[in-house]
This record gives C-alpha cells, sequence and structure tokens, in this order.
C-alpha cells in the first residue's frame, strides 16, 4: 500500500498562518483578567477595586485611583495577565482602584468635563475613601484622564490628594503648529456644532479615525505588516491580539466633554491660561500642591511633549518630576518595555510618598 | 536545501530582501503621509468632505427621525426622546442615592467604635477572615471564662 503523501511544508506552513491570522482578526483576546471587585456606580461609571494579593501590612497605606481617558476603555491598563500595569502595581501592594467612565449614551450628550470632575470624581474618591479607610489618595490620570485629573486636583486640592501622576497629558494646546489635531479642528475647518448636532455625541469610530490618520500608513498598513511578518511567533501574535481588542473598542465621547476640548482647550487654551471656567469656578492650576510626576513619552504623537511640559511651571507642588521616555503614546505604558521601564518608575517615584 | 540554517544560523528566507525594499518605501510612504495629513490642506479636504456629508445627510436622517416618531406613535411606544428623559431622571436618581450613601457613610463612621475600619477585606482575606474568627472565638472563650 503507497505511503499517503506528505504535505509540502511551505502549505501546511501558509494553512497555519492563515489560520492563526482568520483568530486574531476575528475574535476577541481574553484581557483585563485581574480580579476585582465593583465597588460603585454611577450611571455608566464604575469604580473597581483590584482584589489586594499582598496581606494589609505589607500594602501601602495610601490608594491610589486609575482614571483613563474618556473615550477609550480602561482596560490598557489590565491588557493581559504578565503585562498589565494593574497587576504589577498590585503585586507591589498598591490598594489599586479604577475609575471606568463607561460608553456615554444619548441621554449624555450633555456631560462636560464639569460633570466628570465635579460630580462623579468627588463621589468615586469618596467611596475609595470610606472602602480604604484612608483621607489621602494617589491619582494617576493617563490622556483626556490626566486633564480630568489635573483639574480636579486644581478644584479639590483639599480633598486628600497627596500624589499627582499624569501620564501623556494633554494641557497646553498654545503650539497649534505642533498639534495636527488642532490643524484638523481649527474653527475655519471643523464645525463642533454641526457634528454634534448630528451625532449628539462623537462616535467612536470618528475618533477612533483621527487618532489613526495621525500616522495612516502605520495604523491602516504597517500594523497587518507587522502581524503577518510575526504569524510564526506566539508572543507576537498574543500582544497582537490583546492590543488590537483594545484599540477596535471604541467608546464615543460625550458631546458636551468634546466641545470644550475643542473649543475651549484645542481653540482656546484656556486650561493652561488659568481662564478655564468649571461651573463657575477659574481652574487655578497654582492651586496644585500634590506631589507631581509627569510622564511625557518621547515618541508621542497624540499628545505631544510641548503639551505636558508647561504645567511643571505652572504648580505649586514643592515635590515634582517630570520624566521622559522613550515610546509612543500607548506604547509607554502597554508596550514591550513598559514592564521595564515606566512601571518601575512609578513605583519607585510612589513608594516613599504613599507612606 | 533552503531549510538548512546558514552560516549565522538563521534559515534562509528568499522573501528577506523583498521585505527589505518594502519596509523602505513604506518608511518613505509613512512620512510623505504624516506630512500631509499635518496640512493645512489636509484640514481644509477633510473639513469639506465631513461638512458635505452632515449637510447632505441632514435633512434624511430628521426626516426618519419625524416618520419614526409618528410611527411610534401610532403604536403607542415610547420614543427616543422619552427614552433619554428617562434615563436622564434615573442618573438623577442615582445621584440622590449616592448623596444618601455619603450621609449614611458618616452616620456609620460617627457611631462605629474608633478602633474600629471600615476597610472591608475581599477575596484574599479568607485565611485573616479565618484567623479573625479564631481570634473573635478565643475572645469570647475568655469572657466567657471571666
Amino acid at each position: 500500500m503507497a505511503e499517503a503523501p506528505v504535505i509540502t511544508d511551505p502549505f501546511t506552513e501558509a494553512a497555519s498562518r492563515l489560520k492563526t491570522l482568520n483568530k486574531v482578526m476575528t475574535s476577541k483576546a481574553a484581557i483585563a483578567q485581574t480580579p476585582k471587585e465593583l465597588v460603585w456606580t454611577l450611571n455608566k461609571a464604575k469604580l473597581y477595586r483590584y482584589i489586594p494579593v499582598l496581606p494589609k501590612e505589607k500594602r501601602h497605606p495610601v490608594p491610589l485611583l486609575l482614571v483613563f481617558a474618556l473615550m477609550n476603555r480602561p482596560y490598557i491598563l489590565d491588557l493581559r495577565p504578565g503585562h498589565s500595569f494593574v497587576e504589577y502595581m498590585v503585586n507591589k501592594g498598591y490598594d489599586l482602584y479604577l475609575l471606568d467612565w463607561g460608553a456615554p449614551g444619548p441621554e449624555d450628550k450633555n456631560l462636560k468635563f464639569d460633570d466628570y470632575t465635579l460630580e462623579y470624581m468627588p463621589r468615586a474618591v469618596r467611596k475609595l475613601k470610606a472602602m480604604s479607610g484612608s483621607e489621602e489618595f494617589s491619582l494617576l490620570g493617563w490622556c483626556i484622564g490626566a486633564i480630568l485629573t489635573t483639574i480636579y486636583a486644581a478644584l479639590r486640592g483639599d480633598d486628600g490628594l497627596r500624589n499627582l501622576i499624569l501620564l501623556t497629558a494633554p494641557l497646553d494646546f498654545s503650539n497649534k503648529q505642533g498639534l495636527t489635531f488642532a490643524r484638523w479642528v481649527d474653527e475655519r475647518y471643523f464645525d463642533v456644532d454641526k457634528v454634534l448636532a448630528a451625532f449628539g455625541n462623537m462616535p467612536g469610530e470618528m475618533i477612533d479615525y483621527g487618532a489613526k490618520a495621525l500616522k495612516p500608513v502605520e495604523n491602516y498598513v504597517g500594523n497587518y505588516v507587522k502581524l503577518w511578518d510575526n504569524l510564526d511567533d506566539p508572543r507576537m501574535v498574543e500582544a497582537w491580539h490583546a492590543m488590537n481588542t483594545w484599540v477596535t473598542d471604541n467608546v464615543p465621547l460625550a458631546g458636551g466633554a468634546f466641545r470644550q476640548l475643542i473649543v475651549e482647550l484645542y481653540r482656546n487654551d484656556k486650561l493652561m491660561r488659568g481662564e478655564l471656567m468649571i461651573r463657575g469656578q477659574r481652574v487655578d492650576l497654582s492651586r496644585i500642591h500634590a506631589n507631581l510626576l509627569t510622564v511625557i513619552a518621547e515618541g508621542d504623537h497624540i499628545t505631544p511633549s510641548c503639551q505636558s511640559e508647561p504645567i511643571m511651571s505652572k504648580v505649586s507642588s514643592k515635590d515634582k518630576e517630570l520624566f521622559r521616555i522613550a515610546g509612543g503614546h500607548i506604547g509607554i505604558m502597554a508596550g514591550s518595555g513598559a514592564a521595564k521601564y515606566t512601571w518601575p518608575h512609578i513605583d519607585g517615584w510612589l513608594v516613599p510618598r504613599s507612606k | 536545501m533552503g531549510d538548512e540554517p546558514t552560516q549565522n544560523g538563521k534559515r534562509f528566507d528568499p522573501m528577506e530582501p523583498w521585505r527589505g525594499v518594502r519596509d523602505i518605501y513604506m518608511d518613505a510612504w509613512a512620512k510623505t503621509m504624516v506630512e500631509m495629513v499635518n496640512s493645512d490642506a489636509y484640514a481644509q479636504a477633510s473639513g469639506t468632505m465631513l461638512d458635505s456629508y452632515l449637510t447632505v445627510s441632514t435633512p434624511f436622517r430628521e426626516a426618519i427621525e419625524k416618520a419614526m416618531l409618528k410611527t411610534l406613535e401610532q403604536l403607542a411606544m415610547p420614543s427616543r426622546a422619552d427614552i433619554v428623559s428617562i434615563a436622564e431622571r434615573m442618573t438623577n436618581i442615582e445621584m440622590r442615592l449616592d448623596d444618601m450613601d455619603a450621609k449614611l457613610d458618616n452616620v456609620l463612621r460617627l457611631i462605629a467604635p474608633p478602633v474600629a475600619s471600615s476597610r472591608p477585606e475581599p477575596a484574599r482575606a479568607p485565611q485573616q477572615k479565618k484567623k479573625a474568627a479564631k481570634t473573635q472565638q478565643a475572645k469570647s472563650a475568655k469572657r466567657g471564662k471571666k
């Protein structure tokens, strides 16, 4: 009896690659796996507390609250087991909380920074204090989350905020030539009211397009070429799959907040000029006294360093540090080098300030 | 033959030179595109496209909304606006509840013994809970002896 013909290697390899490609393109990776409990909700917002892994006496007494951007899912902070900032910090003994803004619905189209910073955040902080038993806390804001935490720190400086960490914070909008977004949303070209009249909230797909169009070839072509080249490498495929799951999970931005972002910040730079009004209160950055760590990604095309640096001279904090690190807007916290450089630096800065 | 490792230990890959050329071409393309999107001309073009889309689509959208509203009225069903209104009211109720929760926390803090902590110990707690239970039992036993 003749032996069955052996399938040549190139065909088997090609079939295997196509199978892997099909899997990562059509499924969602298992993400946000660190155990947590839901401790507070308000409208779409949820406050999670991560289950501690160290006994109480080995934990830092000052809890840490993570605040991510409004228009992306916060699980980028807890992307996958073994590669998660949340998991890392929990293992380091932090009492860790995450404020998830959720996805705004049509009923939330009027939500503004005012609501997020003076309704939602103080309530979440109150719950955090009640849960942790600590009157002091640390706050980490990333991207738009850093805008919210900065406003909060300026308006609620007496609320027990001890440490403020700002990651890739878009705060200064004075350098219009250096900001591609500022060019796109210039009032000559972009009618924000017409867009919001049509959609109510800014659709997640449009925000996603805006972020990707800053580097169109890398995002629309290079990203997939990179995947194709590394289909034989399970670690690369797993990382790509998790990141793609996050990137494609878009959230709309509440209309009121989007309008403020465009008109008051991108066009008029009101935060840095000390003219931003939140519920009748002027946001005065000199009222920030908390210890401050500002992290800048040197390769950040979404928030260039010129947007994050100027806050250092505006705050009244005596203890402040500007930390620059190679990498992109997301890469510094979720890229392959994050666990080697960014996370240990944040932990190292926070440890002596969390006692 | 092609699978045999070369001197540096890597297998010969006939596509490698092609990949090199591809990467050089993509780098150049990427730089050109970044310059293009970062121009006033692109901002104007994309703004005009969006504006045109909104101008054209708005009458259709409004007509559909009106028709839908009338249909829902005929069927005695709530409209989108009705549901949005209810959702807004629910958020307000949630806020009131949260205010009450805050007040209750304050009351509990005031009436609680000064040593007691309000901090719960979930998940990792089983061992500690057992310890705490043992301690509690021991205390009870002592009290019993007394």
